[in-house]
């Protein structure tokens, strides 16, 4: 009985700390992305044509958002005409770290492969 | 087969040929045949290797329409009977049909038990996938039917090359065969028209012995010697010559009595040459055997022992239960000679008269009854002749 308890609190302490992230990137990420319909996922996809791994995903992206320029960016330059270059995170490396970690497990591309 | 009628020395130097010639001739087939299987399976496996490239190239073209649409839910291409998995430039597993559990990297293509893995490099990384491993398992198939071919091949070459060299053995020992012959033939011509002669001789010697008292009886007994040797000499040739188709008749032979006969035979022999002879036959010894065969036996023994022993010298002739030991105190043989003593027409001394035919009659009337034969002898000191049953 005890097991089945421990079980049922840390599935839903799973499910409640993964439903959290989500909440934390579609407020700190998605809300803007969906707003201005910056399209993520092509970004994503394109991240991943040229990286490959989320480790250099996470680097180049975390050295965008700290400093966004054209010349950062991995999008084309007639991306920015248009959608609006981004400003300058103010949030501390560690946030954005996580804020990055979150949306990159957002979109996760092993998520989405199922077989036939 | 007529390999059953040559003589001993064509059967080994045909044996000899045979050997040499079909050794090297396997060795080489064996050679050729395992370059040609080792070549075969590889281009075998290189052309399966070659459907897991082609299957790369699907797959990747698939990938790439994915990523072009990057729906919601990506359907893995995936077709039987190939697996495949994508993996990101850390070669960190990304998603697939199977998930090898080790994969060597540094290799484009190899074999793991019977699995055929290939590993597909991709450029851009498509869906963030940087290698393509794409198996199947290796189809055996073909592979065993190559085995097969090639164990065909060996065992068919084989069989015609074994016939070849018993073909070209034929026809490399037929100089050989044709020079026995021809003196097979000498020795048949030549004892036939001995035989009434000597016949005639030894008949009329007896009678002159039995009838008249002849003065010149030295020389009436150097004609007897003279005579029976010639008697003895005929036995011999004929009895090599009839060998093969002499009917044997195996019966209980009195050996002691049969020993006391010869050695009476070759009284006048052993006399001439003032020979002392010791003889010790132990009472009614018998052997299962044809008649004619003892008496070529023990007359070659006792031929050789007074032939080649000094005059004035010792004979020693010893008759037990198990053997027949037979010594005398001549010249001896060289060590070196000993083993090649039994051989027809071999000859350790050319001092004295013969054909070099004795020891091989003896030899083959022990091989025919299973006996043991030995030659102890040291050279100019004495031989012993030892025949155990």
């Amino acid at each position: 009985m005890v097991k089945t308890v421990s079980i049922y609190i840390v599935f839903f302490f799973f499910l409640d700390s993964k439903a959290l992230a989500q909440s934390k990137v579609e407020h700190r990420c998605m809300g803007c992305h969906i707003r201005q319909k910056i399209p993520s996922e092509l970004i994503y996809r394109r991240y991943l044509m040229k990286y490959s791994t989320h480790k250099k995903i996470r680097k180049v992206m975390l050295a965008y958002l700290k400093e966004p320029k054209k010349e950062n960016s991995i999008m084309p330059k007639q991306f920015f005409l248009k959608f609006p270059l981004k400003k300058a995170e103010d949030t501390n490396s560690s946030d954005l770290v996580q804020d990055i970690e979150r949306y990159l497990e957002y979109l996760d591309i092993r998520e989405k492969f199922v077989l036939p | 087969m007529w390999v059953t009628d040559m003589l001993q020395s064509e059967k080994r130097s045909l044996f000899r040929f045979l050997g040499i010639y079909l050794s090297s001739t396997f060795l080489l087939f064996f050679l050729a045949t395992v370059i040609f299987y080792a070549f075969q399976k590889h281009q075998i496996i290189d052309a399966q290797k070659d459907k897991l490239k082609q299957e790369a190239v699907k797959i990747t073209a698939e990938l790439t329409l994915l990523h072009e649409t990057f729906s919601s839910s990506l359907i893995y291409p995936y077709k039987e009977p190939f697996k495949s998995a994508i993996y990101n430039l850390d070669r960190e597993y990304i998603f697939g049909s199977f998930k090898p559990k080790h994969l060597v990297w540094d290799k484009e293509a190899y074999q793991e038990s019977n699995q055929l893995i290939y590993i597909h490099a991709l450029h851009p990384y498509y869906l963030g996938a940087s290698y393509l491993v794409v198996s199947t398992k290796l189809d055996a198939k073909p592979l065993n039917d190559l085995f097969t071919i090639s164990i065909l091949f060996i065992v068919i070459a084989g069989l015609f090359f074994t016939l070849l060299g018993f073909f070209l053995g034929k026809l490399f020992i037929m100089p050989m065969k044709e020079s026995m012959e021809s003196m097979n033939r000498f020795i048949e011509d030549t004892t036939h028209e001995l035989n009434t002669p000597i016949s005639t001789i030894l008949t009329n010697i007896e009678l002159m012995d039995a009838l008249y008292d002849c003065e010149g009886k030295t020389e009436m007994r150097r004609i007897e010697i003279a005579s029976k040797t010639l008697s003895r000499l005929y036995e011999d040739l004929s009895y090599l010559k009839l060998n093969h188709n002499y009917h044997r008749q195996i019966e209980r032979v009195d050996f002691t009595g049969l020993l006391y006969d010869r050695i009476e035979y070759f009284h006048t022999l052993i006399e001439a040459k003032k020979i002392y002879l010791k003889v010790n036959l132990a009472e009614a010894i018998t052997l299962d055997i044809d008649k004619n065969d003892a008496i070529r036996m023990v007359d070659n023994l006792l031929s050789n022992a007074i032939k080649y022993n000094r005059k004035e010298g010792n004979l020693e002739v010893t008759l037990t239960d198990e053997k027949l030991r037979i010594k005398n105190s001549g010249m001896g043989i060289k060590k070196e000679e000993i083993k090649h003593i039994q051989h027809r027409f071999k000859r350790a001394n050319r001092s004295e008269g013969g054909f070099g035919i004795g020891l091989d009659i003896v030899g083959q009337v022990v091989k025919r009854y299973g006996f043991n034969f030995k030659i102890f002898s040291t050279y100019t000191k004495h031989t012993e002749v030892l025949i155990t049953w």
